[in-house]
């Protein structure tokens, strides 16, 4: 099981472009705190550049070349532009600054929860962030289908280990667990459903990391 | 901050004419230089996008890839990236983008693809360049042509054909187990892997 870093095969989807938004979401949190992930990317965007120059020549027309060039010349300057960094993260845009303050449906014990599937027009997945009040615990669950989880705020541990901010863990059906949020701050995570679930009752709506 | 950035160890990535060409756009927007690019690139990303199925949107990827070069070039550095590295990810990101254009008519899109793809060399809270960084393309090239060719089979269809690891199982007709084991073989000669370790 994938346990605080993603796996070379994730990376892998991730560099050719392959995962869905609300993956590519995971990964990208993931990767803006962790150098050490950051350079195997790099490398396997190499291999992507790689496998670029490798494969059967085409021709260009050089008549593209001229139509490109038109392109630049009609920007506003005559210099190429400078593009913001940008400076607000993926998840400020998705979530605004406070992520405490958002309207938080509580449902078990510790446990609070949101969907914010509406946020990924045309994806497939389910995407629900979880709040785990300080201190609180969840009751013993396993996973169905297979689940992508990135921690935004706080820890929480179980059997296996602490999960801290950014650390990132991908449960399966196999996976059993009791997790506690651990530290003075409430545990928030996002979480990315694999497998489209229904929602019939109370019960199968309790869908997350912590309770399932 | 270390001592791997202070000399030009990575000198490797000077003889590379293209992170040279790339660099001379960024600063003297260079058209000559520019046109070596799209000469030698504009090919592989016709070819790239015809391979993943947007034929018919080939030359149209090649034009907004390299009009992207152009504006971004001002940010290239090529002691964190090779220029092909580099390219590579704003071709996979311009894909992206007129894929997610393509599927939503109207409706917007909350996170930018640029937001979800980072471009290497541009997360400003890296300000260390690695020689791992710049020997890697080498390394790769020289490791892949000792790949058998089942590993790189599947790797093309990964990164050329976009195809999950999953549709490259059902599209060779082998179980999912023996795609992954393939890539994570492919992987470990590559070195990536490796670096798992260290984790």
């Amino acid at each position: 099981m994938t346990r605080h870093h993603p796996d070379s095969l994730s990376l892998m989807e991730y560099s050719a472009g392959n995962l869905s938004e609300p993956h590519a979401l995971c990964i990208k949190l993931h990767l803006d705190k962790c150098s050490h992930c950051r350079s195997r990317v790099d490398t396997l965007d190499s291999l992507g550049a790689v496998m670029m120059e490798q494969q059967p020549k085409v021709t260009v027309s050089e008549s593209m070349f001229d139509s490109i060039l038109s392109r630049i010349d009609s920007e506003p300057s005559g210099e190429p532009a400078t593009p913001a960094i940008p400076r607000v993260s993926a998840l400020q845009k998705l979530l605004g600054e406070d992520l405490n303050s958002l309207p938080w449906k509580r449902q078990l014990g510790d446990v609070s929860v949101l969907d914010i599937t509406d946020r990924f027009p045309g994806q497939k997945e389910q995407v629900v962030l979880q709040k785990l009040a300080a201190g609180g615990k969840a009751p013993a669950h396993t996973h169905r289908g297979e689940e992508t989880t990135i921690v935004l705020q706080g820890a929480f541990a179980d059997q296996k280990g602490v999960f801290n901010q950014w650390d990132f863990v991908v449960l399966t059906d196999e996976d059993e667990h009791k997790p506690v949020a651990v530290g003075c701050e409430d545990c928030i995570t996002l979480s990315v459903l694999s497998a489209p679930v229904k929602l019939t009752g109370t019960f199968t709506r309790m869908l997350n990391p912590f309770i399932r | 901050m270390t001592t791997l950035d202070q000399k030009p160890a990575n000198s490797e990535g000077r003889k590379d004419p293209w992170s040279q060409m790339l660099q001379k756009v960024g600063k003297n927007q260079d058209r000559e230089a520019y046109h070596a690019l799209f000469e030698h690139f504009g090919p592989q990303i016709k070819y790239y996008a015809m391979a993943n199925g947007l034929a018919s949107h080939a030359e149209e990827l090649v034009q907004e890839v390299f009009v992207s070069i152009w504006r971004r070039s001002c940010l290239y550095d090529w002691r964190k990236a090779a220029a092909s590295t580099w390219i590579f990810t704003i071709a996979r990101n311009q894909r992206i983008d007129m894929l997610r254009k393509m599927q939503r008519t109207s409706a917007e899109m909350p996170v930018e693809t640029e937001d979800l793809w980072q471009i290497p060399g541009e997360n400003e809270n890296e300000p260390v360049t690695s020689l791992h960084r710049l020997m890697s393309e080498r390394r790769i090239r020289e490791s892949l042509s000792h790949l058998p060719e089942e590993q790189i089979t599947v790797i093309a269809k990964v990164y050329m054909e976009n195809k999950s690891h999953q549709m490259v199982a059902d599209e060779l007709d082998i179980p999912l187990g023996t795609v992954k084991s393939r890539v994570r073989l492919a992987l470990n000669k590559l070195k990536v892997i490796l670096q798992d370790q260290n984790v």
